[in-house]
C-alpha cells in the first residue's frame, strides 16, 4: 500500500516572533518517501520548523514546497499533511471512532467510505476492540495509537511526528518506535519526525538534520553524523555517551602536545605548526592498559557498570574528563592510574572554532 | 485487646461527632426552607397567627398558592416574565462570553490584556450607583419599562466575571488540541462549536448558573426600569405581596411565593451541579 510520495522543500524560510529570530534562513529538501528526523537540544527551533511545515505557525519569510506546491500560505488541512502531537490532542468528548473520523467528516466523506477507513486504520494498529472507548479510558501507548491512527486515515502525502513517544514509559517507546517504522516501511510516505532523543533519531532516520539555534548544524544519514559530526556541536550532541574532546597543540606534521605529553600520529595532522587544535574520540575507541608511548596518562575518577560495557570517566592531566568504554577486562578502579591509547583512524580534528577538519 | 477495643471506641465516638454535627449544620440550613413550605401549606388565617408550631394544625391546603396564583394579574405572568428574563440573560451571557473568553484565550491582539482588564474592572461599579443615567439611556433607546431593556442591563452586568470564567475555561485547553483541529480541517467555528465547546462545558455551566440566579432574583433594577404593573418580574411582584394589601399581609401567600421562586433555581442547580464544581476549579490544577 505505497502511497505517491512527496518531496519537501524548505527555501529561505525564516520565522521571527518580534524582533528574535527563532528560524534562521533555512534551506532543506526532503526527498519523496525519505524519513527525516529534526533533532537538537530544546529550544533550537524544531518544533517550531515542524509546526511552519504543517501550516501552524506563520513563516516570516521564504517558501515551504510540498510536492512541488507551494503551500506557504495555505491552511494546514490543505497541505497533505498530517500531524501527531506529543500531548496526544486527542478530542477527549469524542470516541476513539469519532476522533478518527473527525477530519473526514469534515472534508465530507460519504459515511460508509468514513467507516471503511477508519476501520482499515484501527486494522493497521491494532486498535481495533478500542474504537468506541474515550481517550480517557486509554493507556499512553494506546492514546498514541490513536493519534498516528488519526493521522493515517487523512491518508496525508506528508506524516509530521512532533516528539510522539516522549510521554511514554522506556519500554513502551521501543515498542512504538518500531511501530513506526514499520509504518513507514509499509505506507512509504515522507514522514518528518521530531526529537530530542538520539537513539530515537538514530534508529529511524534516513536522514538527520541536526538543528542549534534556529540553523541547520548538519544534515547526513545517522552513520555520516555519528562518524564525521561537521562541528564540535554534532560532536558533542549526537552518541551517549558524548564524544570526548581533547585539548592539543599541533607541534609538526603528525606530532600533537597534549597536557604535558607527546603523541605521535599516523597521519598528519590538518593544522599548522603550533596551531591549537581540539581531538574527538568516541567512548568505544579508547583502551586502557600499563604505561606505554603514544598513550596518555589519566586518573580513574568513577566507573559505570551497565551489565554489557563498562564506561570509565578518568581525568587526563589537562584537566579534560575522558569517558572510555570497556568491554570484559579487569575493573578499574577509582583513584587508579592507567594510560589511554586511542584507535588513530577514529580520531576526529576541530579548528578551535568548532568546524571538523579533514584528516588526511 | 484492650487497646484494639479503645481504638474501636475511638473511631465510634469520631464517626458520632462527625454525624452530629454534620446534622446540626444541615438542619440550620434545612429549617427556614421547611418552614416556609411548612407555612405555605397552611390556610390563610392559620398562616397569620403566631408561627408555633411551624406546620400546619388544621390541616394542608393549598389556599395561599392559590391566592399568590389570583395576584395581581396573575402569578403565571410574572413567572413567564422572570422565566423569559432569566433565559435571555442566560444565552445572551453565555453567546457573548464564549465569544469573547476564546478571544481573550486565544488570540493575540493590541491591548488586549489592557482591554481585559478594563472589562473586569467595571465588575467594581455598584450597579446601584450607575442606575440613574442606565435609566436615561434605555428611555433614549425606547427600552424603559421593556423586558429586552432589562434583559441589556442584567447582561451587561454578568459580562466581566462571564468573559473571566470562559476565558479561564478556554485557557485549561490544551492548544494542541486545536492545532490537531485545525489539521483535520476545521474552520474556527467549526471548531468552537465541536471541538472547544464539549471542552468547556464546567464553564458554560457556571456562568449559566450564575447568570440565571442573579438575573431570575435581581430586584432593584426591575423595580426602577420596569413601571407597568403586567411587566414586573418574580422579585417585584413578591415585594409587593410582602408589602401587603389593605394592611393585612398573607404570609401563606409571601412563603409560597419564596417556594416559587425557589424550585426553578434548585431544579438548575441541581441539574448542572456536576459541571458547576468542575467549571469554578477549572485551571487550578492540573
Amino acid at each position: 500500500m505505497t502511497a505517491e510520495t512527496a518531496t519537501i522543500e524548505l527555501r529561505g524560510v525564516r520565522k521571527s516572533f518580534g524582533p528574535v529570530d527563532v528560524i534562521h534562513k533555512l534551506d532543506l529538501l526532503v526527498k519523496g518517501g525519505e524519513f527525516v528526523v529534526f533533532v537538537g537540544p530544546s529550544g533550537c527551533g524544531k518544533s517550531t520548523l515542524l509546526r511552519m511545515i504543517a501550516g501552524l505557525e506563520d513563516v516570516t519569510d521564504g517558501d515551504i514546497l510540498i510536492a512541488g506546491r507551494d503551500v506557504t500560505d495555505l491552511d494546514p488541512a490543505k497541505r497533505g499533511i498530517a500531524m501527531v502531537f506529543q500531548s496526544y490532542a486527542l478530542y477527549p468528548h469524542m470516541s476513539v471512532r469519532e476522533n478518527l473520523a473527525f477530519g473526514l467528516e469534515i472534508a465530507k466523506v460519504p459515511a460508509a467510505e468514513i467507516r471503511r477507513q477508519v476501520d482499515a486504520a484501527a486494522e493497521v494498529l491494532k486498535i481495533g476492540p478500542l474504537l468506541d472507548r474515550r481517550p480517557g479510558q486509554l493507556s499512553g501507548g494506546q492514546r498514541q495509537r490513536v493519534a498516528i491512527g488519526r493521522a493515517i486515515v487523512r491518508k496525508p502525502l506528508v506524516f509530521l511526528f512532533d516528539e510522539p513517544l516522549s510521554n511514554l514509559d522506556a519500554e513502551l517507546r521501543v515498542s512504538m518506535r518500531a511501530e513506526i517504522a514499520r509504518l513507514h516501511r509499509e505506507l512509504g510516505n515522507t514522514m518528518i519526525y521530531v526529537t530530542h532523543d538520539q537513539t530515537e533519531a538514530m534508529t529511524l532516520a534516513d536522514r538527520i538534520v541536526v538543528l542549534r539555534d534556529g540553523r541547520i548544524e548538519q544534515v547526513g544519514s545517522p552513520r555520516a553524523v555519528y562518524e564525521n559530526p561537521a562541528n564540535l556541536f554534532v560532536a558533542g550532541f549526537i552518541g551517549s555517551p558524548r564524544m570526548n574532546i581533547v585539548d592539543g597543540t599541533c607541534l609538526d606534521g603528525n606530532r600533537v602536545a597534549i597536557g604535558g605529553t607527546e603523541i605521535t600520529l599516523e597521519a598528519p595532522i590538518p593544522a599548522a605548526a603550533a596551531e591549537k587544535i581540539k581531538l574527538g574520540v568516541r567512548p568505544e575507541h579508547w583502551s586502557a592498559g600499563q604505561a606505554q608511548d603514544n598513550a596518555l596518562p589519566a586518573q580513574v575518577e568513577f566507573a559505570e557498570y551497565l551489565g554489557s560495557t563498562r564506561y570509565v570517566h578518568c581525568r587526563l592531566a589537562t584537566g579534560d574528563l575522558i569517558t572510555i568504554e570497556q568491554r570484559g577486562g579487569p575493573e578499574a578502579l577509582p583513584g587508579e592510574n592507567l594510560w589511554l591509547r586511542c584507535d588513530q583512524r577514529a580520531v576526529k580534528f576541530f579548528a578551535a572554532s568548532g568546524e571538523a577538519r579533514q584528516g588526511s | 485487646m484492650s487497646r484494639k477495643a479503645a481504638a474501636t471506641r475511638r473511631r465510634a465516638w469520631a464517626a458520632t461527632r462527625y454525624h452530629v454535627i454534620g446534622l446540626v449544620t444541615s438542619l440550620l440550613f434545612i429549617a427556614p426552607i421547611a418552614w416556609s413550605m411548612l407555612v405555605s401549606f397552611k390556610s390563610t388565617t392559620e398562616a397569620a397567627r403566631p408561627p408555633l408550631p411551624p406546620w400546619p394544625v388544621e390541616g394542608f391546603t393549598t389556599q395561599s398558592y392559590e391566592n399568590l396564583a389570583q395576584y395581581g394579574v396573575g402569578i403565571w405572568t410574572y413567572a413567564g416574565n422572570s422565566l423569559s428574563v432569566a433565559a435571555a440573560t442566560v444565552v445572551v451571557t453565555v453567546f457573548i462570553s464564549l465569544l469573547a473568553g476564546y478571544g481573550f484565550s486565544r488570540f493575540q491582539f493590541p491591548l488586549k490584556n489592557a482591554l481585559f482588564v478594563l472589562i473586569i474592572s467595571t465588575v467594581m461599579i455598584p450597579f446601584q450607583s450607575i442606575l440613574t443615567p442606565l435609566f436615561l439611556i434605555l428611555t433614549r433607546l425606547g427600552l424603559q419599562n421593556t423586558l429586552p431593556g432589562i434583559v441589556l442591563i442584567y447582561v451587561t452586568l454578568h459580562l466581566p466575571f462571564s468573559i473571566f470564567m470562559m476565558r479561564n475555561a478556554f485557557d485549561a485547553v490544551p492548544k494542541e488540541i486545536e492545532d490537531a483541529a485545525r489539521v483535520d480541517g476545521a474552520s474556527v467555528f467549526l471548531m468552537l462549536r465541536r471541538v472547544m465547546l464539549p471542552l468547556v462545558l464546567p464553564g458554560v455551566a457556571t456562568v449559566a448558573i450564575f447568570a440565571f440566579l442573579a438575573s431570575w432574583n435581581e430586584f432593584l433594577a426591575a423595580l426602577i426600569l420596569l413601571t407597568d404593573q403586567r411587566k414586573y418580574t418574580l422579585p417585584v411582584m413578591m415585594a409587593a405581596v410582602r408589602s401587603g394589601q389593605f394592611g393585612t399581609i398573607d404570609w401563606g401567600a409571601v412563603q409560597s411565593g419564596v417556594m416559587l421562586m425557589m424550585a426553578p433555581c434548585l431544579g438548575l442547580f441541581l441539574l448542572l451541579q456536576r459541571y458547576y464544581i468542575r467549571g469554578l476549579t477549572a485551571g487550578a490544577v492540573k
